[in-house]
Formats: structure tokens, sequence, C-alpha cells
């Protein structure tokens, strides 16, 4: 898939969009204007990033724990991200989810989620529906290595797999899951190799390189939106932050490993990428990063200043109004 | 050995099914696995293989082909050669296969019993507590008959009768000042009785100056003038009653439409078919079933009184569900004839003296007292014309029928004659907030002539 | 009016509705061609073929979990468990993402969806087949609750089930699912929250729900022989739970007995004396009294189930006892 400069520069875009916002995220962590779990997406950016390029606003995210790149990706504003991890009213989920859970279904991003392995089951079902209703939309699930141990891995990509469902796996191996090393909780870290399982296609790529997660994500949407069936995509990548702000960092994993994976960061790569094959100049690349930079002083200006939400409507949205009595 | 073969339970659900047929004849050689009959359970139809090897002996008595069988009914035997019908087994039945409920202790969980107290110590049920006060009963002094001695409903109400039996009736004599400043201030009456002194203000606002300062427990004065002003305790269904008026008083806009129809030829053909009815066993149909009738044709023709508001929506309703106003020992009750638009007159005669019957006996269903989407209430029995009724929300409309009776009226303005006739008084309340008056005037009229020409709806 | 039996209207109330709206589907083991263990989707794979008749691998929690992301996404399912014990294995989709979907999204996502299956303890089933549960699903904000008792219930009830945008429990007793009655030809719908007075009576009130209404009934007939007045109520939906019509029936009898086929501790027993006891302590004349099944699971030789029970005669002595209280 050949993509214009256009294409490559929204790429950057996103890409520092999710970057700039997680350590927005992390700032307001430390000085408290965080109530609950933060966990941020510092290092895996390229994955979101290259997957939601190819998505509708009418083909359906359904996300982690770790999921704020995954909803920027899909159209979230930095806005309504920060406004709900700081839990205001202007929130994405307004105020009643907090990082794990972040809704905006008017962009297809169906929530991010405080349980391990449900994501993978509810893509399967959205591509059902899409399937029963006859559209050509995906379902894409988005998980972690450690979901790749959890039943409903199994029994989401089995009958995925059975019944040619519209859907797209993508599994974002960083080597935890939290802090347990995946290689010592599997016989088979290689998450790619387990879709033979299923009968279906399995592919590894490099999670930190955003044109191979692009080019692979391209082509599994493409299969499934042709009715060919689901794909898993394992996306090789790693978080270069502690696994939720605030938590030692240590006693799991070396300092060596973290250097080395910052070495291979994705936003800096694909900036030199731009550069050497000049589909960028560097005045070009300096804009964008100003006005990304802006936008999220802005929004964290906007969630600082928003209401937090009346106590009197914290029952509302228990049951819909058709069985109200 | 004789075998049985039985009717077979095929599923959890199965306690009778289908015997289809044979597969085999009788005195056939039967092989294990051989198919012997066909039988039908609750999902399909199964070919029943044989366990044994042996002839297939088909008893005479064994049930027919198509005859529909609890499970485990014998139907034939396998024998072995030369082996004869079992003595005695002619007789085809079920075998038990209901399982002897154990005769053990239950283990069934209840919760444990509360402890009796001592007698010197009377307990009281709050609701006994509440009918006391309510009766002006001293319970205190009252021998409870509650497993532990507590005093409950009962034992109330009954010491509240020996009262009243015990001592004499008296009538209040209050001055109509003094009543109005007792409801100003809060005063009960019948703490202020002195025998034969009439009450006047002064006693009332006496007393409401003490009942400052009087504790509150304090048991009333003059008890033994109690029965002259007993309160009635609201019943069940008057407390919904007076709910459900005071609900449609307040909130309908209301407005009531009289008329006057000429029910001569309704009268007449209601006699000529209770004569035709006369031997049959059927109940003949009433004015009311022939009105339900009636005005359910002219409802289908004018929908936009057979809906009724909800929130802020007018909702027109496809079927016609007709409420009767019944009065009934426990007060007004409304059953409901249910898709009158699909009923013949005399289906609706039928289920009307059902429902009726039910609802004076106390044994009516719940659904028979709900749904319906218009009202007819007649009080023409009572020699009663013109009336207001009241709408039984959320309908939007009610028909008040009054007496029929025989009136000299105008036939020809211009030939100055009259004759008598048989005259019929109606009323219609309606909604305003759902329907205006000219459709609802329309409506009344399309009644007026169905009663006078029955052929307008009879042929509908 | 024609006769049909319990299984068979909510069958017609199926087949209506999915005539009605095709973004209805059903899944479950053995509900296409062979058309559902207990009949419950006989002849419908024949008029609405594999993609609306699914059936499915022996993964309860993955359906039940891909079932929610089809209504995420706009279609309504129908989960048929055959038998509601399997249910458990779902328990975690169920409760942390089915009912809790449309409060996380702020109400922007909507949970049509019907869980299905049969209760109670009867016929042998033994302890992996007996299960009522609907207790545990009431303790639950977001579900719907209903337990018919009647054919006619059952079809009515069952199309508002399918209507509601909130998911819905919807449990069979097995003792009821042959049992006949009349249900009419046009449509009807019974909204939820609404009690069934079965018998009206003056002198004691008696709560019960599914098999037990029937013994009630007849424990009502016994004690008639004896001039007392049982008043019968079966609330049919357990959340909503109709205590308006309970309190209305104990403000004219002063005593209240609930019979319930489920375990004592914690149970809807319980909620709806405190319910009582809250709002009608004054029109009490006696100590709430329960009659429940004995706290065990469920045993399997007939003279061992029976004993765990409550039936007419248990129900008809609890009566006299609260009636001499």
């Amino acid at each position: 898939m050949e993509l214009s400069s256009e294409q490559l520069l929204s790429l950057y875009r996103v890409m520092l969009i999710i970057r700039r916002s997680e350590e927005q995220l992390a700032r307001s962590y430390a000085q408290g204007l965080i109530h609950g779990a933060c966990h941020t997406y510092v290092g895996e950016e390229a994955v979101a990033t290259g997957v939601c390029a190819h998505l509708r606003s009418s083909d359906m995210v359904f996300s982690t724990h770790r999921g704020h790149g995954h909803a920027l990706a899909k159209g979230v504003h930095p806005r309504a991200l920060i406004a709900e991890l700081f839990g205001r009213e202007t929130g994405v989920s307004h105020g009643r989810g907090g990082s794990m859970h972040l809704f905006a279904p008017e962009v297809g991003m169906m929530g991010t989620s405080g349980i391990v392995g449900p994501c993978i089951l509810q893509a399967a079902g959205a591509a059902y529906a899409f399937k029963l209703k006859g559209t050509d939309n995906v379902g894409v699930a988005f998980f972690g290595d450690g979901a790749s141990n959890n039943g409903a891995f199994h029994e989401g990509l089995n009958m995925a797999a059975a019944w040619d469902l519209p859907a797209v796996f993508v599994c974002e191996n960083n080597l935890y899951a939290t802090e347990i090393a995946y290689a010592s909780v599997t016989r088979n870290p290689e998450v790619a190799t387990k879709a033979a399982a299923y009968g279906m296609p399995g592919v590894a790529v490099d999670g930190n390189d955003v044109l191979a997660v692009y080019q692979a994500a391209g082509e599994a949407i493409t299969r499934a939106r042709a009715g060919k069936g689901p794909t898993l995509i394992e996306c090789k990548t790693y978080r270069t932050r502690s696994h939720a702000e605030g938590m030692r960092d240590a006693g799991y994993r070396t300092v060596e490993e973290i250097e080395a994976w910052k070495q291979r960061d994705p936003i800096t790569m694909f900036r030199k990428k731009l550069l050497e094959d000049e589909e960028a100049g560097e005045a070009e690349l300096q804009a964008i990063e100003t006005e990304v930079q802006t936008t999220v002083v802005e929004s964290a200006q906007f969630a600082q200043n928003s209401p937090y939400p009346d106590g009197a409507t914290a029952t509302a949205n228990v049951f819909s109004e058709s069985t109200k009595t | 050995m004789a075998y049985e073969i039985v009717m077979p339970r095929l599923g959890w659900t199965m306690e009778e099914g289908i015997f289809v047929e044979w597969l085999k004849k009788d005195g056939d050689a039967v092989q294990v696995g051989d198919l012997l009959c066909a039988v039908e359970g609750d999902k399909a139809i199964n070919e029943i293989e044989s366990f044994e090897s042996g002839i297939l002996r088909i008893p005479p008595d064994a049930p027919p082909p198509g005859a529909k069988v609890k499970v485990g009914t014998l139907l034939g035997y396998i024998l072995a050669v030369g082996e004869q019908l079992p003595m005695g087994k002619t007789k085809i039945a079920a075998l038990n296969v209901q399982h002897a409920t154990s005769e053990i202790q239950s283990p069934l969980t209840t919760a444990d019993q509360a402890t009796k107290r001592p007698a010197d110590h009377p307990t009281i049920s709050p609701r006994a507590r509440r009918i006391a006060a309510e009766l002006g009963v001293q319970w205190q002094a009252i021998t409870g008959s509650g497993r532990t001695g507590r005093i409950v409903e009962r034992d109330v109400r009954a010491a509240a009768a020996m009262q009243m039996q015990t001592e004499p009736r008296s009538e209040l004599r209050v001055s109509p000042l003094a009543r109005r400043r007792a409801e100003e201030l809060g005063v009960d009456l019948r703490t202020l009785t002195e025998a034969g002194k009439r009450i006047e203000v002064a006693d009332v606002e006496a007393a409401a100056k003490q009942n400052l300062t009087e504790p509150a427990l304090s048991l009333p004065k003059g008890l033994k003038d109690l029965s002259g002003l007993q309160g009635i305790p609201l019943t069940n269904v008057r407390r919904v009653i007076a709910e459900r008026m005071a609900t449609s008083a307040h909130t309908a806009a209301a407005v009531t439409l009289t008329t006057e129809a000429d029910a001569t030829e309704f009268v007449r053909l209601r006699q000529a078919i209770v004569a035709d009815l006369k031997d049959a066993d059927v109940p003949a149909p009433s004015y009311n079933d022939l009105l339900t009738k009636l005005v359910a044709v002219a409802l289908r023709e004018h929908p936009t009184l057979n809906a009724s508001l909800d929130d802020d929506q007018i909702i027109q309703h496809a079927a016609v569900h007709i409420g009767m106003a019944v009065d009934t020992e426990r007060g007004l009750l409304v059953p409901v004839v249910h898709d009158v638009q699909a009923k013949s007159v005399q289906q609706i005669a039928a289920e009307s003296a059902r429902l009726i019957e039910q609802v004076r006996t106390n044994k009516i269903a719940a659904d028979d007292l709900r749904g319906g989407t218009f009202t007819i209430t007649n009080l023409g029995m009572y020699e009663i014309d013109a009336f207001t009724p009241i709408i039984n929300l959320p309908q939007c409309a009610i028909l008040g029928v009054g007496r029929i009776v025989a009136k000299q009226v105008v036939i020809d303005e211009d030939a100055e004659t009259v004759a008598v006739r048989k005259m019929m008084a109606l009323s219609l309340t309606f909604d305003h907030r759902i329907v205006d008056g000219a459709p609802a005037a329309r409506f009344l009229q399309r009644i007026k002539r169905f009663v006078e020409h029955p052929f307008g709806w009879l042929t509908r | 009016m024609r006769e049909l039996t319990f299984t068979a209207a909510a069958r017609e109330a199926l087949t209506e509705e999915m005539a009605r709206d095709a973004s209805i589907f059903v899944v479950g083991e053995g509900i296409g061609p062979r058309g559902g263990n207990f009949t419950t989707t006989q002849g419908l794979y024949e008029l609405y073929g594999p993609m609306r008749l699914r059936d499915t691998p022996i993964s309860e929690r993955g359906f039940v979990g891909m079932c929610t992301g089809a209504a995420m996404a706009g279609a309504r399912p129908v989960v048929d468990f055959m038998f509601v014990d399997f249910i458990l294995d779902a328990m975690g989709e169920l409760i942390n993402q089915t009912a809790k979907m449309q409060y996380m999204s702020s109400g922007r996502i909507q949970m049509p969806i019907v869980l299905r299956g049969c209760i109670g303890i009867g016929k042998s089933a033994a302890t992996h087949h007996s299960g009522s549960y609907y207790s545990i699903f009431a303790n639950v904000p977001g579900l719907r609750v209903v337990v018919p008792t009647t054919p006619y219930d059952a079809k009515g009830l069952f199309k508002t089930a399918i209507r509601s945008d909130d998911p819905v429990i919807f449990l069979e007793h097995k003792l009821l699912l042959n049992n006949k009655g009349p249900v009419p030809e046009e449509e009807y719908l019974i909204p939820f929250g609404q009690a069934n007075v079965a018998r009206v009576g003056k002198d004691v009130t008696v709560v019960a729900l599914a098999a037990m209404v029937p013994q009630a009934l007849s424990a009502a007939d016994e004690l008639a022989n004896e001039g007392v007045a049982v008043e019968v109520i079966d609330p049919r939906t357990v959340s909503p739970l109709d205590t308006d019509t309970i309190l209305q029936s104990v403000h004219k009898t002063g005593r209240l007995l609930i019979v319930d086929e489920t375990f004592m501790p914690c149970g809807i027993g319980a909620e709806i004396a405190a319910q009582v006891s809250d709002r009608g302590f004054d029109d009490l004349d006696a100590p709430i009294k329960r009659l429940n099944g004995a706290f065990a699971p469920t045993p399997y030789s007939p003279s061992l189930e029976a004993a765990l029970v409550p039936d007419a005669q248990s129900i008809a002595q609890a009566i006299r006892d609260l009636l001499a209280e």
C-alpha cells in the first residue's frame, strides 16, 4: 500500500497526539489531578495509529485497560480524554468511566475495559452484527499478550473463524502481562502462531514500525470487509513507562531492556524516516509538533476548567427508558 | 419371560405421548434392534427399537394407533416362543411412574420462630396498634390471641365490638360553629362529650389548649361515646376508588354531553332476542350487552374516542375493550369485556354474565379488571335520567346510560301528531384534553342513531 | 380462547418478533435445525436460516460476550442457554460487561439482549441442571429479571423482553414448560414490574414465583375449605419488583408469607420482607414469614428432590402457622 505524503504526516501527527497526551496525563497524575488509575500507551503508539488509519467511524474498536491511544487514534479529542481522567462532566464518558471505561460510540470507540479479554468477544459480536446486517464494517479488538492466555481469546477467535466474521484481532505483545513476563506463563510466546489453532491467518509485525502495522492491518481489514473472515495480528512492542502511573517499575524487567526499547522509539524512528525519504522537511514536522503541543496543553486547561458531574446524576442510565416502571 | 413394551419417556418434559402405529404385527418374530413401533413425543415422531428378541404380542385392549397415552403405559409384550400372554395382565394401565414422596422430616427452610414473651409484658402487632388507635381501643388491657400472646387485629376488633355492645349509643350534639372550630384546631369531638350536653365552641377551645399539654399517648376521654361517630376504615377497593376518582376529577378536562334517544326499536329488539332464547341454555343479552356491542361499532367509526392519554401522547387503540361499571359489596368495580369488536352479542352476553358473577363473588381475575379503552355505566335501574359520570382514566370517555321511560313525543311537527315512545337518556363525559367537543358530539349522535335504528349496527 | 403450552407461547412470541425485526438472532447449543432442547426454536431455522439461528460451540462465556458486542453494534440477540445453570460460566461477561454497558457509555449504547434458559428443581435434573439464581441476578443493577408462570405471561413478557433495550434474563421453570393455558391470538405485551394477583383473598397474602404459584393456588384451595381466603400474588418479574401490589395486599390482609423455591439467605423473599417492613409496617398483624427450598445443592433421587422443595401441603401448613401468629 502506497501512502501519500499527506497520509504519512497524518500517521506522524496521530502518534504525536497520543505521546503528548500521555505525557500530559503522566504529569497531571503526579499533580493529583487524576483520581484513579492511569495506564499509559507510551512506546506503543504505532499500533493504534497504524490500525485505526484504515477505520471508518462506523467500524468499531473494543479496547483494553491501556486504551488511551486507541481512543485518540479512533477520533476522540484529547480534551475529552483528559477531562475524563480528571473526572469531569465534559469527559468522553461524562466522568462515569475514567481511564478504563472510555466510550465514544459516535466515533466507533466502543469502550476501554477494566477486564482483560471481553473486548475480543465483543469485537467478534460486533462483526456478527455487521454480517447479519450485510454491511462491510469491521470489528477490531486491541488486547495485550496477557489476554491471549485468557479463555475469551480461545472462545472468541474460535467463533470468529468458524463463522467467517469480519473481525481483526490486534495483540499488542509488550512482553509483560501487568508485571508477569509473558514467556514465563506460556510455553508458546509467539502469539501469531496461535491463529493456526483456529484456522485463521496469523501475522507477526514490528509493532514499533507504524508502516509495518499499517500494511498488515490494511490487508486484514480488506480481507474482513470482503467477507473472508478474521485475522490475528501480533504487534511486537513495548511500553516504556510503568504498568500504571505511580507504580514501581522494577523487579520484573531491567533498566537495560527499557533503554534498548527506547532506542527503538516508534515516533523518533518514523520522524527520521520521513526526513530521510524526503516526505517532509524539518520545518513541516516542527509545525505539526507545535500544533499538537498547543492542542494538548489547551486540552488539559479545558479539562481543568470543566465542572465535575452533578452527584444527583450518579444513577442515570442504569436502565434504558424501555423498561422503566 | 415376558418383556413389557411401554410408552417411553422421550425427554424430560414428556408426560404423555401419542402411540402412532406398530411397525410389526401381532405374532411377528422380533430381533434386538428391530423397530417395533412409532410414538410421538413433545418434539417429533420416534421409532422405538426392541431391546429383546422374541415374539411380539399385542393384547386386544392395547392402545390403538393415534391414541394419546401416558408415559409408562403398557403397549405390548415380547414373549419367548410358546409363552402365553401373562395372566391377569390383560388390563392395560399406566405403570406407576410417580415416585413415592419421602416420608422423612422436611428440611425446608423457614426462619426460627419468635419465642413466647411473658404474659405481664403484652406485645401488639403494628397493625393491631394502628387499628386500636383508629377505633379508640385501650389495647393494654386486651389478652392477645397470637402464638406468642401477641395482640393482633382480631383481638382489637373483638374488644371494640364488646365496647359497642356494652355501652349505650348516644348521638353527639355539637353546635355547627363548634364543629368547624374543632376541624380547624384538630380536636376530636369524641373526646369532649359529657352525657347529654351539647358541645359549644368554648369546650372545643378548652380541649385544644389541654391537648397542647397532655402527653400524646394518653387515652381519649369519653371512650363510651365512641359508637356514635365510629369511623369506617377505608377498604382497599374504596381507597382505590377514592384515588382514581379524585385523580380523574383533578386531571381530566371533563365535559358532559347529554341527549335522549328513542329506544322503542331497541327495546323491541331485546324483547325479540329474549323471546327467541327463552328455551336456550345461554344467558339472554341485557340492555348493557347490546349497548356494549353498539358502542363498540360506534367506537370503530370514531377511533378518537377509543383512546387514552399516556404522558404526552394520545394512544388510539385498535381493539375495543369495554368496561362495565358494576356495583358490588366491595364497592364500584369495572370488569372489562375485551375485544368487543370481534365478539357477537351472544359472546358478549356470556362473558358479561361471567364477569358480573365473578366480580360480585369476589373471584374476578386481575386481568379481567384491566385494559379497558372505554366504559359504560348504567343507572337506569335506579330511575336516573342524565348524569355526569367520571372518566375512568386513562380512558378518553365514559357513556352514562339513564332509564328507559315511556314519554309522549312529537312525531310530526307539521301534522301535530304525537305518540308514546320509549325514551332513553344518554350522557357522554369525555376528556377535552384528548378530543374536542364536535367529534365527541358526533360520536354521541351516532350512538343515539344506533339506539333508534338497531339495524345500523346489527349489520356491522 | 385457544390454549398453548408455556413453551409454545414463548416460541410464538419469538417467531412473531423475529418476523417483525430482522436484527433479532438467536444463539445457543442445538437451537438451529434441532429446534432447541426444549423446542424453544422449533421450526425457526427453516424460516430464518443459520445467521439468525446460530448453533454455537460450548462457549457460554464466549457467546455471551459476543452477543454483548452484537447488541452494542445494533443487533438484538437472544441467548438460549437451555439450562440457565450454564450462564454461570459467563457471569463475568454478564455482570461486568452486559449489565454495565449502558451505564458505562452514559446511555449512548443500549443493550437489547435476552438471556433465556430453564430453571428450577424437578424431574431429577440434579444439581447442575436445577438452579434458578434469580435472586443473584436481581442484585445486579442493569439487569431485568423475568420469571413467568403461565403461558399467557410467557408470551406477553417475552415480547416485552425482546423489545426492551435492557438486558433481560428470562427464566422458564422446567415444571411449567408443558402447562397449557389460554393465550389470545392477537398481539399483547405485559409490562415489567406488574404483579399478577393470581387469586383474590382477604385473610393472608402469599407471594410466590414460577412453579410455586400453582402450588400456592392448591394450598389456597385447601384453605378455602377451612374458611380462609388466601390472596396469591405472582410478581412475574423480580427486577423490577412490583412491591406496590404486595403492599396493597398486605394492607388488606395484614399477613404475608413468601414462598420461594430458591435459597433463603439473601434471597428475593428477604428483599420483599424488608420492603414490606419498611413501607407497610403498620399493616402487619404478624411477622412476615418465608418458606424456602432447602439451603443445599439439588439431589437426584426423587425422594430427596421432593423433600427439598415447598409443595401445596407445606405451603398450606405455613399459612396455618402464620394465621396462628
